[in-house]
């Protein structure tokens, strides 16, 4: 049971709950097998529990244009999908197939909605916990804007100045922790591949022809009207210069 | 008292860019607060007058007619300060001492003018009455492509020759030759200006190339520019767009000729 108390600790909603919280909520829990390419959930499906892989891996699949299963993702031990689902109850996003033989821990809707009924302070730390992660998400899109003007003007200096936040509990498993990073990786690549570019620069090669430069002086400096306006030029700079 | 300064701008050959840039310079000159003179050397083709937003109708009197004496300075210069519209870039000249001197010395008229005696000294005389009757501290002239004799008049009588070159093998070869011309002539200050400069052409290298081959500064390469061409005369395109790298190209030019008094 302590097991479980850690893994959910370590998911997303549960963050702020204290051990005694949490082992509640465990208790409350009911352990699903899975063989192997079982269907877990089916997109489209009511979302209304929370799982926790215990042992085994999944994968999340979609379907792409074609209508070819396309993996979005792999989940393993520890891991939780549709914690989302237990406050919004929204469908199920994609479909969920056990890729071996896998335990996972069913946290029911209505079950986890008790709970918050019975208990005003697993409630509040939920809200607490939420609040903690919108305000993160938000400095990380206003960083992301100021940024992203940034790299439109050329200037990655960023880069270099910022390392991508990590949340207060040091995880690096948020979304908007995985978009910064994303971001940055991003940037460095335009950068690299502006810096390539550069390097890219042709270097534009001439030859004078120092005959025809010769011949072309002085076919205008053979002239009388040359020879008078070079004599000319020459007093006028001699007074300019005493003046 | 510290006279002053004539300033030709000089292409071998045409296509350069050379009106726009020197209507540029004239006018970042005046934003700088000094006193400027244009002389428009060809106000029968659209030039100068256009990029200042003048119609070549309203120009009676030219720069040839006060050569000979049928008019005087102050009945040719047209002071673009006071007559600016209301084009975004055009418009930050009103109240600016800027003027503009149209002439038409072309081709068969400059061979009367001699005929007739307007010399070098006549000229020069000229273009110093222009300067000390409106007090300026610059006169431009934009001058013809290649090296006929009006050309080289202006090129002698220059404080300051600006040679604009695109950086291909055939300006580069006729550059050479003006870079010759101007030294016989002893013009004092050389800046040479190169525009249309293809963004793949590592810039820097250019620019030491080049100020090595002619042994003169390169005051500014300028990039060829498809918002340029757009603009085409309907603005001045570095008071318009100042953050354009156009025109940080052109102020950098402009600067090195108020750097040089």
């Amino acid at each position: 049971m302590h097991d479980i108390t850690s893994q959910l600790k370590n998911t997303m909603i549960f963050r702020g709950l204290s051990d005694e919280a949490l082992s509640a909520l465990a208790q409350k829990a009911s352990t699903r097998k899975l063989a192997k390419d079982a269907v877990l959930m089916r997109k489209g499906d009511p979302g209304d529990s929370l799982f926790l892989i215990h042992n085994g891996w999944v994968k999340i699949v979609t379907v792409d244009s074609k209508g070819d299963e396309l993996v979005i993702n792999k989940c393993g031990p520890g891991e939780t999908i549709g914690e989302m689902a237990l406050l919004d109850g929204s469908p199920r996003s994609a479909t969920v197939i056990a890729l071996e033989d896998s335990e996972v821990l069913e946290l029911k809707q209505d079950v986890f909605q008790n709970v918050l009924d019975q208990r005003p302070d697993v409630s509040l730390a939920i809200i607490r916990g939420y609040s903690e992660r919108l305000r993160f998400a938000t400095t990380y899109i206003e960083r992301a804007i100021d940024w992203s003007q940034k790299t439109a003007e050329g200037d990655y200096s960023f880069i270099n100045q910022t390392q991508p936040l990590l949340n207060q509990a040091g995880s690096n498993d948020d979304k908007a922790a995985q978009m910064l990073s994303a971001f940055f990786a991003m940037v460095r690549k335009v950068k690299e591949r502006e810096e390539g570019l550069k390097q890219q620069l042709e270097k534009l090669t001439f030859e004078i022809d120092q005959a025809r430069r010769k011949k072309e002086f002085e076919e205008i400096t053979g002239t009388e009207f040359y020879t008078q306006l070079k004599e000319q030029a020459k007093t006028l700079r001699e007074k300019r210069k005493q003046s | 008292m510290n006279k002053g300064k004539i300033v030709s701008i000089h292409s071998f050959r045409g296509g350069t860019g050379k009106s726009n840039t020197t209507a540029n310079l004239a006018a970042q000159a005046a934003m700088a607060g000094k006193r400027v003179g244009v002389v428009d050397t060809d106000i029968q083709s659209p030039g100068i007058h256009v990029l200042f937003g003048l119609d070549e109708n309203k120009m009676g009197k030219t720069m040839n007619d006060f050569l000979h004496d049928k008019a005087t300075i102050r009945e040719i210069g047209l002071p673009i300060g006071d007559n600016t519209d209301t084009t975004e870039g055009r418009a930050k000249l009103k109240g600016k001492n800027l003027w503009l001197f149209p002439s038409s010395i072309r081709g068969r008229e400059i061979s009367q003018i001699l005929k007739e005696g307007i010399d070098f000294n006549k000229l020069n005389e000229g273009l110093q009455t222009t300067i000390t009757e409106f007090d300026l501290d610059y006169l431009f002239i934009d001058t013809h492509p290649g090296l006929n004799e009006e050309t080289l008049l202006s090129i002698a009588t220059s404080d300051i020759l600006i040679i604009i070159l695109r950086p291909d093998s055939q300006d580069l070869q006729g550059t050479s030759v003006t870079v010759d011309i101007a030294r016989s002539l002893d013009v004092p200050n050389l800046l040479l200006m190169v525009n249309k400069a293809l963004p793949k052409y590592d810039h820097a290298e250019l620019k030491k190339d080049i100020e090595e081959q002619f042994s003169a500064p390169v005051a500014g390469i300028l990039p060829l520019s498809f918002d340029m061409a757009e603009n085409a005369s309907s603005d001045l395109f570095s008071l318009r767009y100042p953050d354009h790298e156009w025109s940080k190209g052109l102020r950098s030019v402009a600067q090195a000729v108020l750097a040089l008094g």
